[in-house]
């Protein structure tokens, strides 16, 4: 019996693909419009603004703490708010305008970095002070309203293609995805980030600065949030003062569900890819088949309990 | 092998600088919205407030005995949500008062033992248990009310937000009773000293052969059950009940929680710290409306104050630590 859950930790991997396939069976079932080549790009679509977030999710969780970042769906809503005000009010040219986007995300998730880090509050309770305030932020700097003013031209990164890869999944996202598997997987730093989270003490020892590199992955949960920003603005012409709500629960479920172990020092860029395929397979699949947003986060909050719940019991034994 | 040594740590002494900083916070604070609006210290006003604050004191009382036992509720909005508006359903079929009050506090006590399932005997961390919980209860919420308010719902509960007895609003009452069976609660039964002993140090706790599980389930559903009651109270109130119900309120809790001197890690925490956090958080928002402030400003002057008191506590609990060395 002993056996048999480590047999299926090792093979955590292949679980999760099959549980993405299972997921596109059952949603083809679910609607009819679901297999079509036309979903692919639509599906494409949909993984840059989230997979971004999860990314910067699974780096904060690596490096233990334990790490949590609750404030990831609000610093893109702030973020998002920051670019539109640069480019619709001031006139900053829309390259600018995004740099400094990505500057202000990395700044927000430098605010977590160092409650966190230096003022050692647990991850949990400051980021979720800080979604609370930068979301609180980003509707009350704009009455709650959307803003707009971002030229025609911007549309470019979510709007056109090259052979059905949307722009913002080619450019963007697969870099960065790929720059990060190497980073975690293939670099000093990243092998400094799993031993924090492994046991900061002995990572203390031999002389990794725990606190730094912790504060470091929140500052780069930051950018990521503020690139999925510059995404999502693209993609809708328009900086929604609430784009992010959600969004908190959506990444900690795919990293989560990608393997990452919640206490840090576990987790790969492939599980979470893995993972967000699942999420966004559900997600585009239950709002094809007209199921309402309200039921597909209930569906992915489910989701979230049961892997964790299921990651809990597995090592339990 | 009793739970008696946990008791020191309770440090009864050092809870109570806190309260007297909060205290003149509030007088503070205070004098400061008098002196920018006349309004501010009328007793129509100061009432209006009072009558705002009875939902979020009551729930506050059960999240207090949460984070002292280490643990987190994000979801109590959700329930709240849900028990308002099975309250209102309720009354559209015809179920009486004294009916509707039983609907929401048992399903506030239902939804809460859920949450305390979840985290006690699947081990999910509370954090997450909760958030995932919030979703789905918002999702039920979506079901039932199907995206409409409810409105125009009978008067017959107001008593327990207008009425007064011998000059003091029924708000009072309600406060007193559950800040006195929550204290009862903690102090005066071994159910207390369970939950602190839980949240100084839970793998002790579960060595000396304290039933963890069973204390933290209850523990969530007492937390459910004043939700229910903060619902029933709500909807006495406003008399409907609509889309966005409960959004803030497990931040203004946790704050409130927060700011009176509970700590986040556990084992300790002050019931009368959190009421003054409370009196605090709402007159503040009260204040800031009566200056001229939007509303939407809310959830930033409370996170902001969440934030500095955790910088607060964070700073003194190390110059505490540094002295504890020498």
């Amino acid at each position: 019996m002993t056996a048999l859950p480590f047999h299926l930790l090792r093979h955590r991997f292949l679980l999760l693909v099959l549980l993405w396939l299972a997921s596109l069976v059952t949603v083809s079932l679910l609607s009819p419009y679901f297999l079509q080549a036309s979903t692919i790009p639509y599906f494409l679509q949909y993984v840059p603004v989230l997979g971004l977030l999860a990314i910067g999710q699974t780096f904060v969780m690596i490096g233990g703490g334990p790490g949590i970042d609750i404030s990831v769906g609000s610093m893109l809503s702030l973020t998002g708010v920051f670019m539109a005000w640069l480019c619709g009010t001031l006139g900053v040219p829309v390259v600018a305008a995004a740099l400094a986007a990505l500057a202000f995300g990395g700044l927000l998730g430098l605010g977590n970095g160092i409650l966190i880090n230096h003022f050692r509050i647990a991850s949990l309770m400051a980021t979720l002070a800080t979604f609370f305030v930068y979301g609180g932020l980003a509707l009350a700097l704009t009455d709650g309203r959307p803003v707009t003013g971002f030229p025609d031209s911007f549309a470019w990164l979510t709007q056109a293609g090259w052979f059905g890869l949307p722009h913002q999944f080619l450019y963007v996202f697969v870099p960065v995805a790929f720059l990060a598997h190497v980073f975690l997987s293939r670099t000093r730093a990243g092998n400094h980030l799993y031993a924090c989270g492994t046991n900061a003490e002995a990572a203390r020892l031999v002389g990794v600065p725990v606190a730094r590199v912790r504060l470091l992955a929140y500052v780069a949960s930051g950018v990521l949030a503020g690139l999925a920003a510059v995404v999502n603005n693209s993609w809708f012409m328009s900086a929604r003062p609430d784009a992010g709500t959600g969004l908190e629960l959506l990444s900690v479920t795919i990293v989560v569900l990608g393997g990452t172990h919640i206490f840090g020092g576990e987790g790969s860029i492939r599980g979470t890819l893995v993972a967000l395929f699942v999420v966004t397979t559900l997600q585009i699949g239950l709002e094809l088949a007209g199921v309402s947003q309200a039921w597909q986060l209930a569906v992915v909050g489910l989701l979230l309990i049961l892997a964790v719940a299921l990651g809990q019991s597995l090592q339990r034994r | 092998m009793s739970t008696e040594n946990k008791r020191p740590t309770l440090r009864a002494g050092a809870g109570m600088s806190r309260e007297l900083i909060l205290l003149g916070a509030i007088l503070v604070t205070g004098l400061f919205f008098t002196l920018l609006s006349p309004y501010y210290l009328t007793q129509a006003n100061l009432e209006q407030v009072l009558r705002n604050s009875v939902d979020l004191a009551i729930l506050s009382a059960g999240m207090t005995l949460i984070i002292i036992m280490a643990c987190i509720d994000v979801s109590v909005g959700g329930i709240l949500a849900v028990a308002a508006i099975l309250i209102g359903r309720s009354y559209q079929a015809g179920i009486g008062d004294a009916g509707v009050i039983v609907v929401g506090l048992s399903a506030g006590a239902f939804l809460g033992a859920v949450n305390g399932t979840v985290v006690a005997k699947a081990r999910v961390p509370p954090i997450i248990a909760t958030l995932g919980m919030m979703y789905i209860f918002l999702a039920v919420l979506f079901l039932v009310i199907g995206g409409r308010w409810i409105a125009g719902l009978p008067d017959g509960l107001s008593f327990l937000i207008r009425g007064s007895v011998l000059g003091i609003p029924a708000g009072v009452f309600l406060i007193a009773g559950v800040y006195g069976f929550s204290y009862l609660l903690l102090r005066g039964l071994r159910f207390g000293q369970h939950i602190y002993a839980i949240g100084s140090d839970e793998k002790a706790a579960r060595l000396v052969g304290i039933p963890v599980d069973r204390v933290k389930i209850l523990t969530y559903t007492y937390l459910g059950l004043l939700a229910g009651l903060a619902a029933v109270l709500y909807v006495a109130r406003l008399r409907n009940v609509e889309v966005n119900i409960g959004t803030a309120i497990a931040l203004e809790a946790i704050a409130a929680v927060i700011l009176g001197g509970a700590r986040i890690n556990g084992g300790v925490g002050s019931l009368l710290g959190t009421l003054l956090g409370v009196i605090f958080i709402k007159s503040m928002q009260n204040g800031l409306v009566l200056i001229g402030v939007s509303s939407l400003w809310d959830t930033v002057v409370v996170g902001g104050l969440l934030i500095t008191v955790l910088i607060f506590d964070a700073v003194r609990g190390r110059s505490r630590a540094r002295e504890g060395m020498e």
